[in-house]
Parts: C-alpha cells; sequence; structure tokens
C-alpha cells in the first residue's frame, strides 16, 4: 500500500527536526512543495548556521591539495560556467566530467592517490579492522576507506569519483553509497551496478607495518 | 585514527610555482578569502535544505567546481556571484536527484527556491513572513512543530486535536507555506 502524503511528510519533517540528512524516497516528488518548505522551516528553527571548524579546515585542505593538473571536460566547463573549451585550463579539481563514461577525465580518477611529499600516517591497529568492513580514515587531506583481508589490507579513496560526495560504508550489502545519487562501489573500487558506467574510485596505498599497524599514504 | 594535520610543504612559499597560469602569490591568503566566501554559501545552502550533512556535501561541491575561479585570484566581489550561480546549479542538482524529477520540472516547480541569490532575508525572518500570510490554524502547527520543538503528540495536545489530524494539518500547512513562498 502507498505511503500515505501526510505520513511520507511527517517522516521527512521527523528527520529534519533531528539534523539528519534529506531522505527521499519513490514517490516524495509528489509533495516536492511541502518537502522543500518543510526543510526551509527547519533551518529557519535552527537560526544562522555557519560552517563548522572541523568542516572548513576540510574545504581548506580539500582547497589547497587539489591536484594542479588536471583535465577540464568542456562540459564540466559549461556546467561550472568557465566558458572555455576542454582542455584549455590546467589547475582544477572541476575535471570531473559530470557525464558517466566520458572523457579523459575518467581515466585519471582511477588512478592512485599519490601526494606530493606524501607520508604514511598511522591510522590505527590491524586488530581493529573487522574482516571485509570498509573503515573510513583520514590521512591528512586523504579520506579513504580501508579493507582487511586476513593479514593485508587494501584502501580506496573516500570520494565518489562521479560526484565530489563522501561515500558511507553500508554494512548489509557490503558496498560503499554515494549520499548524493544512487550508486555504490564493491570494496575493490568497482562501481557495483554494470548498467551505470563509472570509472573506478581512485586506489588509495595502504599496508600493514611489522608492528601490526595500518598506515595510509596521505598527507 | 587520524593524521597529521601539519603540511609538509608550506604552499605560500613566494614563487614556487612562478610560471604557472592563474596563482596568486599567497596560495593561503586566496584560501582564506574563498573559505570566506564559502561561509556565504553554505549558509544559503542551509536555509534551503534544512540539515548540515547535506549542507557540507553540497557546499564541498560548490568549492570543487570553482577551484579554478578561486585559482585566479580575483577580488571577493568579483567571485561571490560565480559562486552563487554555481551554487544554484548543485542545489537543482540535488532536489533533481533525491526527488527523481527532471531540471526542467523543478525548474518550473520550485522556481523560486533555487534562484535566489544572497539576500538579507535571514531564513527565520523568512518563515516569520510566510507564516504571517497563513491561517491561524496552519501558523500555529508550523511554529509549535518548527519553532517551538514540539512534538507531534504535544502539538496534538496543544491543539486539542488527535496525532492523526496534526499530521494531515501539517502537510496542508507545508503546501499552503510553499504557496505562500512562492506568491511572495
Amino acid at each position: 500500500m502507498p505511503e500515505k502524503p501526510e505520513h511520507r511528510v511527517e517522516r521527512i519533517v521527523s528527520d529534519l527536526l533531528r539534523g539528519r540528512r534529506l531522505r527521499l524516497r519513490a514517490g516524495d516528488a509528489e509533495e516536492k512543495e511541502a518537502i522543500t518548505a518543510a526543510a526551509r522551516f527547519a533551518s529557519a528553527s535552527q537560526g544562522p548556521q555557519r560552517m563548522s571548524p572541523a568542516f572548513r579546515r576540510r574545504l581548506a585542505e580539500i582547497l589547497e591539495s587539489t591536484p594542479r593538473e588536471t583535465w577540464l571536460t568542456r562540459r564540466a566547463a559549461l556546467v561550472a560556467g568557465l566558458g572555455v573549451a576542454a582542455g584549455a585550463l590546467a589547475g582544477g579539481l572541476v575535471g570531473r566530467s559530470l557525464e558517466p563514461g566520458s572523457g579523459p577525465a575518467l581515466q585519471a580518477a582511477s588512478s592512485p592517490v599519490l601526494p606530493k611529499n606524501g607520508r604514511w600516517t598511522d591510522v590505527g591497529a590491524l586488530a581493529d579492522f573487522k574482516e571485509g568492513a570498509g573503515k573510513l580514515v583520514k590521512a591528512g587531506a586523504v579520506g579513504a576507506f580501508v579493507f582487511r583481508r586476513g593479514e593485508s589490507v587494501s584502501a580506496v579513496s573516500s570520494m565518489c569519483s562521479h560526484l565530489p560526495c563522501e561515500l558511507w560504508w553500508d554494512a548489509k550489502p557490503g558496498l560503499l553509497d554515494c549520499p548524493c545519487h544512487p550508486v555504490s562501489f564493491t570494496p575493490d573500487g568497482k562501481p557495483s551496478s554494470p548498467s551505470y558506467t563509472l570509472p573506478d574510485l581512485n586506489e588509495v596505498k595502504a599496508r600493514v607495518t611489522d608492528a601490526g599497524r595500518v598506515e595510509v599514504l596521505g598527507t | 585514527m587520524t593524521g597529521d594535520p601539519s603540511r609538509p610543504d608550506d604552499p605560500s612559499t613566494p614563487n614556487e610555482h612562478a610560471g604557472e597560469v592563474v596563482e596568486l602569490p599567497s596560495a593561503t591568503r586566496a584560501t582564506d578569502i574563498a573559505l570566506d566566501e564559502l561561509e556565504l554559501v553554505y549558509a544559503f545552502i542551509y536555509a534551503r535544505v534544512g540539515n548540515r550533512a547535506d549542507a557540507e556535501d553540497l557546499t564541498q561541491q560548490v568549492a570543487m567546481k570553482a577551484i579554478p575561479r578561486l585559482r585566479q585570484g580575483a577580488p571577493a566581489s568579483a567571485i561571490r556571484g560565480y559562486l552563487f550561480a554555481t551554487a544554484r546549479s548543485v542545489l537543482g542538482a540535488f532536489w533533481s536527484m533525491r526527488l527523481g524529477l527532471s531540471q526542467a520540472e523543478l525548474h518550473e516547480d520550485l522556481v523560486l527556491a533555487v534562484q535566489q541569490g544572497p539576500t538579507s532575508d535571514e531564513p527565520a525572518e523568512r518563515a516569520q513572513r510566510i507564516l504571517a500570510g497563513l491561517s491561524d490554524n496552519y501558523r500555529r502547527v508550523l511554529e509549535l512543530r518548527f519553532l517551538h520543538g514540539y512534538s507531534l503528540k504535544e502539538v496534538a495536545a496543544e491543539m486539542r486535536s488527535t496525532v492523526g489530524a496534526v499530521k494531515v494539518m501539517q502537510l496542508r500547512a507545508l503546501r499552503a507555506a510553499a504557496k505562500v513562498d512562492t506568491d511572495a
């Protein structure tokens, strides 16, 4: 039985009033006006908003550490309002095309994250990592999901290879989900749906030391 | 579990990247300017999505799309319009994705929700303005629920009604509020 509109909107209002992310389901579009109004009222109830110090630091890290040599596709340039031809500029992460499966940016997307002057960062004891479960770690400006396989580990970037959103680990299907669009990735960074062509996630270098500590190559 | 936040190389080192296109003399200063502008973008986005997690994700998207422009070292006033244009585009894509609608459908119905630029109209003032345009019952249910943080049960008790009836009234009040907002 379809969810009644008042229940549908109450579910969303309740989430908003608890400070939760907007989680919309199929059919919610029927109440789009009420939902956007609810989001505005929820914002009004919380007063003027400023970025948290942690988020501001994260943005600063992104702004300062973005690779300088990246492709800029024509579509991305147009969407971003730059009005320049593809490849005419170097110096931005805008290089990720907004069209899955197109352009040279996708070829670069699955390359390993190798920060200039990168350093190995201790992210915990191997014993802290559950077999097969993704664990989000930060190695300076590099965010990664680390997976333990026996006595070794592997890691992939925590950023979606399509939209620049941080993934989250969905334990039940064992996939990394993007909060910004309906795609997910396997622990080895491959898109889970063959019908939605996306580049692989960037590999992040990870290792286990002789002392049983997990290290990730970050900044 | 976290890495050393200190950076191995100082991005503000003069002439480190001399000869490259569109680089500021001081990357740190460029970052500070960009962050101050992104603070406004964050508030703009937050007022429309009503929660921190989505506001942070979308602000980050705006920042990443805008990095090439930010690096040109234009004054804050020159990049503000660009950032807000990008923010509107990102918000449009967000609602389109979450609601499963095309941008054209969104544009038609929610045009004002996405088209407004930065204004001095704070979210609370805007909410009060919208509430003033509603009938007494609709205004009351939204005030109690959103501005006073009442649960549905508490609203029902306050309004001498039932939870089911309050749910329906809340839905109708939000629909009416959206219409007042659009007509304003």
